[in-house]
């Protein structure tokens, strides 16, 4: 019985080699065929390192903060892109997750459509949002908001409902039992169960809603990317390393204080 | 001679589509204040039973009367007005834990109230009163305003049932209040469930798997086995040979101190492991 046994964990483990064996195999092929596709020669690409850092240090350095006063306007505006847009995705994301959860929504044609749009929503980038909305409405502020919030919306509707599917069920069963109803049973039991994972994925998305405020006026759509942009072209790269500098203090910043704020909460 | 205060007949659940049932056609009554313990091994319907009287599942045949009403044919509000009658205390106890105690009490209301009176916590000064009076009454009256979560097991408990008895049932279900205790909280938690129904005179149909207490506490004993009634009698009737019938193959989960022994083994082998 024990050899049987043993045997049967070698012949697993053999199959078990070949199958990464030819999985590393697949992957280095995909690598490779890759490079040779695209053209790209990684040898030149190496050589250029030097050239590149060269470049950098003698056309980017030091970096020029002289206009900054300029500048806090716009910069203002990038940090209040990411509040404004992650506040209100998370009010709109809570109503849609509850629509996403099949715990919470009992009608699967409901679910169905809610989930087909809202990965619509996540599966375009928000940079590409940006860039449609721009044509549609114009250069301006409005344009970034709305990119921000479709493109967060979809993402946290999908993460809180995951949520709420782990919480509901056992706990909920109390209040449906004495006799409460949907909406009671959602705002008494859900929601404060509920709190601590939607602080989380909300200051998560906040983050990256920072990152994305900033790279937004690339494409017209208001926020301090544009000016990185502008000076790139008109080959002020002292006074650009200076926005980007502040850009990733800005993110830098942002994370240090909601890791602060996700340990005070419980 | 009153009708009884919850009648079922031939009650029937299957969960796979009638290949196997989990209650296999159940026949009983309960009268106003009995304290009616429901034994039997884990699997045997138990949960499944006390769970289709509130309609927490939905049974698969059969009737069942409770004050009157056929409780498989209402759906809707009817079904809610029913349930806020019905009180239930569960294993897990189930309580909001970011949620204080007093609160957590007070949610046992919430099917008597309106969505908007609930919502902006406007509880009447009666159901706030009983609420503190209960906990009192448990010992619990310091800990009101804390998170449920920061609770013992045993507290977490005793909060489950002064939330089901704030509602003012007519019917108290308890479905293994005290599986995931310790003998002593175990012990106070029954006292208390027992003391509460019978000043109240409330009708309770406790599930337990541990037959010392069954027979401790019980004013009927019920057995069940394999979704079928096979015992429903006084504790003093509950034979020996009856018990060994109820438990066969199972006789490990008679008794609560044995399941602590058992435990206890499971606690040496792992250190010896170590």
């Amino acid at each position: 019985m024990r050899n049987e046994i043993e045997n049967a964990d070698l012949a697993l483990s053999t199959v078990n080699r070949w199958k990464t064996s030819l999985i590393v195999l697949l992957v280095a092929a995909i690598i490779i065929g890759a490079f040779i596709l695209l053209e790209i020669n990684p040898w030149s690409a190496f050589i250029a390192v030097p050239e590149f850092i060269a470049f950098f240090v003698n056309n980017f350095l030091p970096p020029n903060f002289d206009n900054i006063n300029k500048y806090v306007p716009l910069i203002v505006d990038t940090i209040l892109f990411a509040v404004v847009g992650t506040y209100i995705s998370a009010v709109l994301g809570l109503l849609f997750g509850i629509l996403l959860s099949e715990q919470t929504n009992r009608f699967a044609w409901l679910r169905f459509t809610v989930r087909f749009v809202l990965s619509f929503l996540r599966n375009v980038p928000v940079l590409a949002w940006a860039a449609l909305l721009v044509y549609i409405f114009g250069i301006g502020n409005m344009v970034g908001l709305i990119a921000l919030i479709l493109a967060t919306l979809g993402f946290l509707a999908r993460s809180y409902s995951e949520s709420i599917n782990e919480i509901a069920g056992s706990k909920l069963e109390a209040l449906k039992a004495c006799g409460a109803s949907y909406w009671q049973i959602i705002i008494h039991g859900l929601i404060p169960q509920f709190i601590p994972a939607w602080i989380n994925w909300t200051l998560f998305s906040f983050e990256i809603n920072m990152r994305a405020s900033a790279i937004l006026g690339m494409v017209g759509a208001g926020g301090i990317g544009i000016m990185i942009q502008t000076n790139m072209r008109l080959f002020k790269y002292h006074e650009a390393l200076s926005l980007i500098i502040i850009l990733a203090a800005m993110v830098l910043i942002t994370e240090y204080c909601t890791n602060k704020l996700r340990k005070l909460i419980h | 001679m009153s009708s009884p205060l919850l009648s079922i007949r031939n009650l029937k659940k299957t969960y796979d589509k009638h290949k196997t049932y989990a209650l296999n056609g159940i026949d009983i009554e309960f009268d106003a204040g009995e304290f009616v313990v429901v034994i039997g091994p884990s699997g045997a319907g138990k949960s499944t039973f006390i769970r289709c009287i509130n309609r927490m599942i939905d049974s698969s045949a059969g009737e069942i009367v409770f004050d009157g009403v056929h409780m498989e044919q209402i759906k809707g509000r009817s079904l809610k007005m029913q349930r806020a009658n019905i009180g239930m205390i569960f294993q897990h106890y189930n309580l909001i834990d970011r949620v204080n105690v007093i609160k957590n009490v007070l949610y046992g209301r919430l099917g008597k109230m309106s969505l908007f009176r609930s919502t902006l916590g406007l509880y009447s000064a009666e159901d706030k009163r009983e609420a503190y009076d209960l906990l009192k009454k448990v010992g619990l009256e310091e800990h009101i305003y804390k998170r449920a979560s920061a609770l013992s097991g045993g507290q977490m408990q005793r909060v489950g049932i002064c939330r089901a008895i704030v509602q003012q049932p007519k019917l108290l279900l308890a479905d293994e209040p005290i599986a995931s205790l310790d003998p002593q909280s175990a012990n106070v938690v029954m006292d208390q469930i027992k003391e509460i129904t019978t000043e109240r005179n409330l009708t309770c149909i406790v599930n337990l798997h541990q037959v010392d207490f069954a027979k401790k506490y019980a004013s009927r004993i019920v057995g069940i086995k394999d979704g079928l009634v096979v015992f429903d009698g006084k504790p003093t009737e509950l034979t020996e040979d009856m018990i060994a019938h109820i438990y066969k193959g199972k006789e490990e989960q008679m008794t609560l101190a044995s399941q602590q022994h058992q435990v206890e083994l499971s606690d040496k082998e792992v250190s010896s492991y170590a």
